[in-house]
């Protein structure tokens, strides 16, 4: 199954997301066409459980498709579908089809009003939030998370978008929910913040396995001084040191994939998050001192990756956010020793 | 395939009895080992915690039964090194029989060798030391100068090794050596294995590594007879021998665990009352090594297996030479407080040994230069 629905994915995204329709799409122009044939291959339901119209793998394996859709660039908010449409079966609530994009909620206000619930605030940055026909985000009543369901025609958008040109809209929320918007969450799946973080660290192993991918390639082709430049030691170097951080990069975000809807998913998304967000740094300015002049154009695809995995790793918390949510709990955790908190943290059904 | 690819590393959820029966051990064992004896990490030598350590049965835990093993899983023996590192447990005295000639003789030896040599490697008897660089071989192996001659009833071997670790306490050498000569410059070696108690014309003298200390040997072979049993493996296979056995060498925690004496006083410190910066730092290493950790745990499951994961384990060793290195700087960066040598603050005293310690993590088992071109030649740069 696993290769089955990767191997779709991968045929479908190799076929579509060309580096025409990345240019187009970053020019502001939605891929309606590749969307439709995204949904017919039943993609977008991956994450739902079985009963609920999922394709019923295991969650980390749905979340594979994250990784490979990074690895292509997609303009297009799969992954915020994959996460929006699990956190709505969670909630039982109404899955309506179509883009949906996710946002966190925590500048949201929400209150009991005399038809359900009232929620105003400003939701910042919202992925894609133009491009989809709900907004699913988690707020918190009466100390309870709930999921809503907000459609964007009732919202007001303030248009913005991140460094790699894809939609990052601010929306106004003033609005009266019902029953079919609105519904508690039960058990916690990490919260909109860790669930961003999560596809966004997926997303980035994928695109920095493409970086990769096409700076080998280009130092096996570019000759200067008579031969390939990856003749050169310096060149050799630089490559290792892009593959080191491409696999921890990988391996540290399938780690938070793996432990999704468990105990350590709080803080194996904090390493995740920040572990790929510094790789980001690192491959991203190699890989483009590895293409030279050529890597800084336009018309070389290169910067759709490396502009995207500089985009991500502002979202969903930074390096930053996420490396103090760590340490605060490496700090303050009771254990004896400093190695028993990292043991504990990937140990499945840990408490963390 | 992505080359960088890392199998998902088998859960070790299973092993947490395990993993609290060693700590228990420790616990008692080291109760009064100081924190600067375990900044010595692996380096550390105890004829008698071997002992002990063999008795729970968690020395050759992955060799057959029949040779004394416990026929137990890489990855719970996994879970046995990386609790003795995080300790810093004095392990080397069987640690190098443990981890690369216990399975190299298991796999390479005669019915023989293994039948005389692994149950005692098993025992926690034997400590074995390796054979390799040579004075004008370090990086550049293929350079071994090092000869054994065939004479009636074994070999006569003549040259100089270098920087072998522990030769001075070892029961035994994993020699590698050329024994004839080959157009391809990785032809004609062989392995040997040496008892170095009782082999005649074999100098020992110690070479003093920057902490003062000894655990570095010059070996001289002078003419020295070994007997034809002493051949490990096949004759002229020996390059391919130590190539395989580099991996066991390069992807285990003590690739990435040497400083890790450091991290724990720092972070005792810190636990008094840490800044956001300094909050921040503690996240970030914490991150790369949990990172770190799964990393070398799926190569060990690889090895299991049976592949050869030599590439990610060249990433294993590079990405966590650069962690445990960086150590010292990320600790002055976050505690204004001098190294200290042996003195009554432990972690001035873990400081000090440590930043003297850190230089030779990108030298041993293969410089980081070496593995950056171990590893772009795996990416397939031509």
């Amino acid at each position: 199954m696993e290769s089955m629905i990767y191997d779709m994915a991968e045929r479908l995204f190799r076929d579509h997301v060309t580096h025409a329709l990345r240019e187009s799409a970053s020019a502001g122009q939605c891929p309606e066409a590749l969307w439709k044939r995204i949904e017919e291959a039943g993609l977008t339901m991956a994450l739902v459980p079985e009963a609920d119209g999922g394709f019923g793998v295991p969650a980390a394996e749905a979340l594979g498709l994250v990784r490979i859709a990074g690895a292509h660039g997609l303009p297009l908010p799969l992954a915020e579908t994959l996460i929006a449409n699990a956190v709505l079966a969670r909630a039982g609530l109404d899955m309506p089809g179509g883009r949906l994009t996710i946002a966190e909620g925590d500048t949201l206000v929400l209150e009991r009003s005399a038809t359900g619930f009232r929620a105003r605030g400003r939701l910042k940055m919202v992925p894609f939030a133009r491009w989809a026909d709900q907004i699913v985000t988690i707020a918190a009543i009466d100390g309870t998370d709930h999921v809503l369901s907000l459609p964007v025609k009732h919202l007001t958008l303030g248009p913005a978008q991140d460094i790699s040109g894809m939609p990052r809209d601010d929306a106004e929320v003033d609005l009266d929910l019902t029953g079919a918007d609105i519904a508690p969450l039960g058990r916690s799946a990490g919260g909109m913040r860790g669930l961003g973080a999560m596809i966004r660290s997926l997303a980035t192993a994928g695109a920095l396995e493409t970086i990769l991918r096409m700076t080998v390639d280009y130092a096996n082709d570019r000759v200067q001084f008579g031969r390939p430049i990856g003749k050169f030691q310096a060149i050799q170097q630089y490559l290792a040191t892009m593959a080191g951080e491409t696999a921890a990069s990988r391996v540290a975000a399938e780690m938070a994939a793996d432990s999704y809807d468990t105990p350590s998913f709080a803080l194996t998304v904090a390493a995740a998050k920040s572990r790929t967000g510094e790789a980001a740094e690192t491959v991203g300015a190699l890989a483009h001192q590895i293409h030279g002049a050529i890597g800084y154009t336009q018309e070389f695809a290169l910067h759709h990756f490396t502009k995207r995995i500089w985009s991500w790793r502002d979202e969903f918390g930074t390096e930053l956010d996420w490396t103090r949510e760590l340490g605060r709990a490496a700090l303050s955790s009771p254990r004896d020793t400093f190695w028993h908190f990292i043991t504990d943290s990937t140990a499945k059904g840990a408490s963390a | 395939m992505t080359p960088t690819a890392f199998s998902p590393p088998p859960s070790d959820a299973d092993h947490d009895d395990l993993r609290q029966e060693v700590r228990a051990f420790l616990a008692s064992e080291l109760a009064d080992f100081p924190p600067e004896k375990r900044a010595e990490s692996w380096n550390g030598f105890s004829r008698d915690f071997s002992r002990k350590l063999a008795q729970r049965g968690w020395v050759g835990m992955t060799f057959p039964k029949e040779y004394g093993g416990h026929a137990r899983s890489a990855l719970e023996r996994y879970v046995v090194s990386e609790e003795l590192l995080a300790a810093g447990a004095p392990v080397i005295s069987h640690w190098i029989a443990d981890r690369q000639s216990g399975p190299l003789i298991l796999a390479k030896g005669t019915e023989e060798q293994k039948r005389r040599i692994v149950p005692r490697i098993a025992a926690g008897e034997l400590c074995f030391c390796i054979g390799m660089s040579e004075p004008n071989s370090g990086s550049d192996l293929a350079a071994t100068r090092t000869v054994a001659t065939e004479v009636e009833g074994g070999f006569r071997v003549n040259g100089t090794k270098v920087w072998t670790t522990y030769a001075h306490m070892a029961d035994y050498m994993i020699l590698f050596c050329r024994t004839g000569k080959s157009d391809d410059r990785h032809g004609g070696m062989s392995q040997f294995l040496i008892d170095l108690k009782r082999t005649k014309n074999i100098a020992i003298s110690p070479i003093i590594d920057l902490l003062g200390e000894h655990h570095f040997n010059q070996v001289i072979f002078d003419n020295t007879f070994l007997p034809s049993e002493a051949l490990l493996g096949e004759k002229g296979e020996g390059w391919t021998q130590v190539m395989s056995e580099l991996a066991f060498e390069r992807c285990g925690p003590e690739r990435f665990l040497s400083s890790f004496a450091l991290i724990e006083e720092l972070i005792r410190v810190l636990r008094e009352g840490a800044t956001e910066a300094q909050q921040a730092e503690i996240g970030r290493l914490s991150a790369h090594l949990m990172v770190l950790r799964k990393m070398s745990r799926s190569v060990a499951g690889m090895l299991n297996e049976g592949k050869n994961p030599s590439l990610q384990a060249a990433i294993v060793k590079d990405l966590g030479a650069l962690f445990e290195q960086d150590m010292p700087r990320l600790a002055r960066s976050l505690l204004s407080r001098p190294a200290v040598p042996s003195g009554r603050d432990s972690y001035a005293a873990v400081l000090a040994y440590t930043q003297l310690a850190v230089p030779s993590f990108s030298l041993r088992g293969g410089t980081r230069e070496i593995l950056r071109g171990i590893i772009a030649r795996g990416l397939g740069v031509r």
